[in-house]
């Protein structure tokens, strides 16, 4: 009798699990009743298509998912959506790939969380003639022919930009920089294996190298090995004037990326710190309720940035413990990448979308072009 | 000695294949210790467990203090005045020795335990009794002999009127079996009356006043302390007419070789330099009480429980042993008392299991050889006359009597020429039972030796060629078959060693 | 009481656990400078009462020999759903504050039953409950994150329950007495009421408690319910702390919890175990959260050093018991 009940609870707690992740493609559901009822203005293509995005972690995707419904809306397709629970959970993701690609749909559109780990069921999407189109964060290392397209950030630039802005605020405290009396930037980037994360951390740290080095002072990169090996052109601690440090949580959460961003902020040498996603933003305000030590004035406290949005940064930028951020267009990305994956359904030949990241500040954030993309 | 408190008429209970008591009858008086002896099985404790609502009974009467009554559950009979003070002591360990008096009842400010009275409480309750206890000790740290100290006085404050006391003194040393009959003669002198199961022939001899004697499940008579013998009270317990046929005389040559001999071995309180040997072609027969040291003495021998000392020979050899698998090795094989959970996997099919203690020898390069397996478990089938579908039958779902057939098979598919086999028809219908004696015998003739323990007089004297008598640890005598009598063994049984 | 006390009322797992909190800390400030500074004080102190809630409650499952692993998912999710409530539905903060101890109360309620009542092993029962948790919240929520009201904003106002933060600047960590009026109130619980005498005896051994006429069924449902009421407080205290809650994350968190209750002097077979001891054991392991990432040691092996710990921790406990 108890085993039985035993067993019972068991089904019903997985039943439950299950409906759970089918439910948090919270566009998942919707888009199962849409596609019948809504009479679309463009077109009832009719296509279904599969979406993996990399979490439902942060509400970046709320704002993709919002794109996707209107291209949903406006070709007429079904797109069902899913994710894992956490950016690190690389393994279920690609469990949840496989699982999309036995559902034999009219094309999938990724945003994977380890490049590495998606190479094998790219091969099988391949091998079954599934289309896959790639957004928020490409593969590089993909088969030949598995990725049709990638829709994302230019990452690399993207993080350049926030050097960019980043600098012209802290010139003079760079330029006052002895190796005796170094200064430090921060970074704290929630992971070191997404390719959009890598880039964009990546990316910052060259600019900022560039920048430092043109201004006349050496660079040094200290703290996560994969992004001190990737950097070219930096020297030895000691020579030093200007130090580079980066931070990366053991998992990717708030509560562990604040520690690490406060690890950084609370030596006396730091000037400024850059989150490289809205966890990692997050966490440095989440820091800063504590330390107190973010300014926009660089003689009074640390220049903060941030990447993407979220109330807490929006909030962080507004009463002035962020500089500003950079945003990307998650919105775009997600319509985008329905449109490409309707052309390639259609038999068009489609090439990759690059998206540009966008710094907002307090006085630019209501700008029309930038406001639909900070989301809550 | 006062009126009559409690009479049990008639009582009696069935279990599953086993009729536990049959019609029993049980008097005890204000201010009395009764006397409550019987062999293992006789149904003491299952009457005591029947009185306080542990079980329930199938008829007869319980009259308590002039009404009939009929308790549902322990607390019903606490709370009434009839207590039990156990063997295996039912005590919190983690909590302090006044925590567990009075657990269930606690002195209470408004939500707030009164841990202050409680202490005081239970140190008056000590100085009534006598007895030194710290009421704020942790009762795990107490010795086994003051944890039954507070488990009498835990009865004592229930204002019990009868107090059941079972095997009170197998844990206790000398000195504090005398103060708990100090305890006890104070409780008679308030008219306490008090039942003490109890096999220790001395004990009962110096502080009960009258001896009710059980044999299998039923009463046999009552006797005055004081106006009967150790003899006849032995005589009542075992005189039973037995109806298969006692061996009358050793099967085995005096001559014979001795193929296993144990010299002084000792493993804790229950194996106390014991020494014996075993003959080739030999069944010797192991028998005592329950708690004599038997299964211990069996299992230190076979290595599953640490010993102290002892050597141990094997055909003249010394060899040692530290574990079961050196033990299989020598040739031993133990066949344990309590079957599911120690000799057989339940899970597992009948050539598995026959296989089991003899894995090396049915390996293919590193597959098991199944076909071997199966081979050699038909041959046992066969041989043991095992009733199983195939051997592919899971033995979880063979009768008793054919699982135990499989164990001996294991055995024999190991050649162990030494078999041990602990209480080996426990549990199994009699027609089973006379196959697995002709199965013994069988081995036996074949140049095997067992050492038989049974807690079965009529087993004892049916199948041995010579008995050890074990008890309390120590052995008490060694007997060939052709001078060995119900009494006499009863009588090693129950004498205590200085 | 139910155990032996050394000076000052102290048992002495709790003063070795204090001297490890000492040691660890004067350690942590010679390798780092930035370590020993008032605001890594408060951050350790922040990190510690979502974790020390969690472990005040689930003390009382593990005194009774079992345990319960729901408690981390659960309070992300009793958060999420708060937080939903607050955000997309309007309701006041109190509400939202209510629901999310009021759900941790009833999924309290659902693994008493599991286990007190129908007798199922804790540790099978309670992680099915974790996995049904894990998916609640983004379930009725719609799947997606949601940030409770930060500091600034007038709804915010909850949080100065664990942080005060002066007109000058001056954080004081507030929450921090709270903890401690906690830790004494469920101190007292624990040895001086029938709950917590109970508990333990439950925990000690539960046929004798039965057969002493205890109510056995009830206090040991209640041994839930105290967990999930706890795990409700601590998704409270989460949300004050890091607004924003993610769906699905929390897995782990309880072995911070319930780490700790073990480094605290918890036995993980029961019977054995206090209060006080536990919130130590709490602030052992958020010291190694936040110190180890201070000394320079990269993540993985922040998470192989806590690892370490709590099996030492536990084999003092195993070697104790042989004793």
């Amino acid at each position: 009798m108890k085993k039985k009940v035993l067993a019972v609870l068991l089904s019903a707690a997985m039943v439950l699990s299950l409906a759970a992740c089918g439910s948090n493609g919270g566009g998942g559901d919707d888009a199962a009743s849409d596609s019948g009822t809504e009479s679309s203005e463009g077109g009832n293509k009719g296509y279904s298509f599969q979406m993996i995005v990399k979490s439902f972690q942060s509400t970046y995707w709320q704002a993709a998912i919002q794109g996707v419904e209107q291209a949903k809306a406006e070709l007429g397709v079904e797109v069902e959506a899913n994710g894992p629970a956490n950016e690190s959970d690389i393994a279920d993701q690609v469990q949840m790939l496989d699982d999309a690609i036995e559902k034999k749909p009219d094309g999938i559109a990724l945003a994977a969380c380890d490049t590495k780990s998606v190479v094998d069921s790219l091969s099988k999407a391949l091998e079954a003639g599934i289309p896959v189109v790639c957004f928020d964060t490409g593969v590089d290392e993909a088969p030949e022919g598995s990725v049709l397209a990638t829709v994302a950030t230019d990452n690399v630039a993207a993080g350049a930009v926030a050097a960019e802005n980043m600098f012209p605020v802290i010139e003079e405290k760079v330029k006052a920089a002895t190796t005796d009396a170094k200064v430090r930037i921060g970074e704290v980037n929630q992971d070191a294996t997404a390719l959009n994360i890598q880039q964009r951390g990546q990316g910052f740290i060259d600019k900022m190298l560039e920048l430092c080095t043109g201004a006349g002072k050496k660079v040094a990169v200290v703290g996560n090995e994969f992004y001190v090996n990737a950097t070219e052109g930096k020297v030895d601690e000691k020579e030093a004037e200007v130090i580079i440090e980066v931070g990366v949580p053991a998992q990717t959460t708030v509560d562990l990326a604040s520690t690490e961003a406060q690890k950084i902020m609370s030596k006396d040498d730091t000037i400024a710190i850059f989150g490289s996603n809205q966890t990692t933003a997050e966490g440095v305000i989440t820091a800063n309720q504590t330390l107190n030590k973010l300014s926009t004035d660089p003689e009074k406290g640390i220049i903060g940035a941030g990447f993407d949005a979220g109330t807490p940064q929006k909030e962080a930028i507004t009463n002035g413990q962020f500089i500003g951020s950079v945003t990307q267009s998650p919105l775009m990305m997600g319509y985008e990448a329905i449109v490409t994956l309707t052309k390639v359904a259609d038999g068009e030949s489609v090439s990759d979308i690059p998206m540009d990241g966008y710094w907002y500040t307090k006085d630019t954030m209501e700008d029309d072009n930038i406001a639909p993309n900070l989301y809550d | 000695m006062g009126d009559i408190i409690l009479t049990m008429k008639g009582i009696d209970k069935s279990f599953p294949g086993v009729h536990a008591l049959d019609h029993v009858d049980l008097e005890v008086r204000k201010g009395e210790v009764l006397a409550l002896m019987g062999e293992n099985g006789a149904g003491k404790s299952t009457l005591m467990k029947v009185l306080t609502g542990i079980y329930k009974k199938d008829s007869g009467t319980i009259t308590y203090e002039g009404k009939e009554i009929e308790f549902k559950n322990t607390r019903e009979a606490q709370d009434a005045g009839i207590v039990i003070v156990h063997q295996e002591l039912n005590m919190l360990g983690h909590l302090t020795v006044a925590q567990n008096l009075f657990i269930g009842r606690e002195f209470k400010k408004g939500i707030r335990i009164d841990d202050r009275k409680m202490n005081e409480e239970a140190k008056k309750l000590f100085d009534r009794l006598n007895v030194d206890i710290d009421p704020t000790e942790t009762m795990s740290h107490l010795t086994v002999g003051k944890q039954q100290m507070c488990e009498i006085a835990k009865a004592v404050s229930f204002d019990a009127k009868v107090i059941i006391f079972d095997e009170p003194s197998a844990a206790l040393t000398e000195s504090e079996i005398e103060e708990m009959f100090k305890i006890i003669r104070d409780l008679k002198k308030k008219d306490i009356a008090m039942v003490y199961i109890s096999h220790r022939m001395d004990e009962i001899k110096v502080i009960t006043d009258r001896v009710t004697v059980m044999r299998d499940g039923a009463y046999v008579g009552t006797l005055i302390t004081e106006e009967c013998t150790k003899e006849d009270i032995i005589n009542m317990m075992v005189g039973r007419v037995i109806y298969e046929e006692p061996k009358t005389e050793s099967a085995v040559p005096k001559d014979a070789p001795v193929v296993l001999k144990v010299e002084h071995l000792n493993a804790g309180r229950m194996v106390q330099d014991v020494s014996f040997e075993l003959r080739k072609g030999e069944i010797l027969g192991f028998s005592g009480l329950m708690g004599a040291g038997r299964t211990e003495t069996a299992r230190a021998l076979f290595g599953a429980d640490p010993k102290e000392s002892g050597d141990i020979y094997v055909n003249g050899k010394k060899v040692t042993i530290n574990n079961p698998q050196d033990a299989v090795n020598c040739g031993i094989g133990y066949l344990s008392e309590d079957r599911k959970r120690y000799g057989i996997v339940v899970q597992k099919t009948v050539a598995e299991n026959t296989t089991m203690a003899s894995m090396q020898d049915f390996m293919n390069g590193i597959f098991i050889d199944k076909k071997k397996e199966t081979e050699i478990a038909d041959k046992y089938v066969e041989a043991l006359a095992t009733k199983t579908p195939g051997v592919d039958q899971l033995v979880v779902n063979l009768s008793g009597g054919n699982q135990q057939k499989v164990v001996i098979a294991k055995w024999l598919t190991r050649n162990s020429d030494i078999l041990i086999f602990d209480e080996p028809t426990r549990g199994i219908d009699v027609g089973a039972k006379n196959e697995i004696y002709k199965l013994m015998n069988k081995l036996v003739e074949e140049g095997k030796s067992i050492i038989m323990i049974s807690s079965e007089m009529t087993e004892i004297l049916r199948m041995s060629d010579r008995i050890v008598v074990m008890c309390e640890g120590k052995k008490t005598g060694e007997l060939d078959i052709s001078e060995a009598k119900q009494e006499t063994i009863m009588n090693l049984a129950t004498r205590e060693i200085e | 009481m139910a155990n032996k006390k050394a000076f000052g009322g102290l048992k002495g797992r709790e003063i070795m656990v204090l001297g490890i909190i000492a040691i660890m800390a004067i350690l942590f400030s010679i390798l780092s400078p930035t370590f020993r500074t008032y605001p890594t004080l408060v951050s350790v102190l922040d990190n510690s009462y979502y974790i020390t809630l969690m472990a005040l409650g689930v003390t009382f499952p593990l005194i009774t020999g079992g345990v319960d692993l729901s408690i981390g998912t659960g309070l992300v999710s009793y958060a999420l759903i708060g937080g939903y409530l607050i955000v997309h539905q309007n309701v006041p903060v109190a509400v939202g504050i209510l629901a999310c101890i009021g759900i941790g109360l009833l999924i309290g309620l659902f693994n008493g039953a599991l286990v007190a009542l129908m007798d199922l092993p804790p540790f099978l029962a309670t992680l099915c409950t974790c996995m049904i948790t894990r998916g609640l919240g983004p379930a009725l929520c719609g799947g997606f994150g949601v940030s409770w009201p930060s500091a600034i904003a007038e709804a915010g106002a909850f949080r100065k329950i664990f942080k005060f933060t002066t007109a000058t600047g001056t954080v004081i960590p507030v929450g921090i007495i709270s903890m401690i009026v906690l830790v004494i109130i469920m101190s007292f619980v624990l040895d001086h009421t029938r709950v917590g005498r109970y508990t333990i005896a439950i925990g000690s051994n539960k046929e004798a408690t039965r057969l002493a006429g205890v109510n056995i069924k009830f206090y040991h449902v209640l041994a839930y319910v105290i967990s999930g009421f706890f795990a409700g407080l601590a998704g409270v205290a989460y949300a004050a702390t890091y607004a924003t809650i993610y769906p699905g994350s929390g897995a782990g968190f309880e072995l911070d919890a319930i780490g700790g209750a073990i480094v605290g002097g918890v036995s993980a077979t029961g019977g054995v175990g206090t209060i006080f001891g536990s919130f130590l054991g709490v602030i052992v392991i958020c010291l190694m959260k936040v110190g180890l990432p201070f000394i320079g040691l990269q993540a993985n092996w922040q998470q192989i050093f806590t690892g370490i710990v709590l099996i030492a921790a536990v084999l003092i406990d195993v070697v104790k018991k042989k004793e």
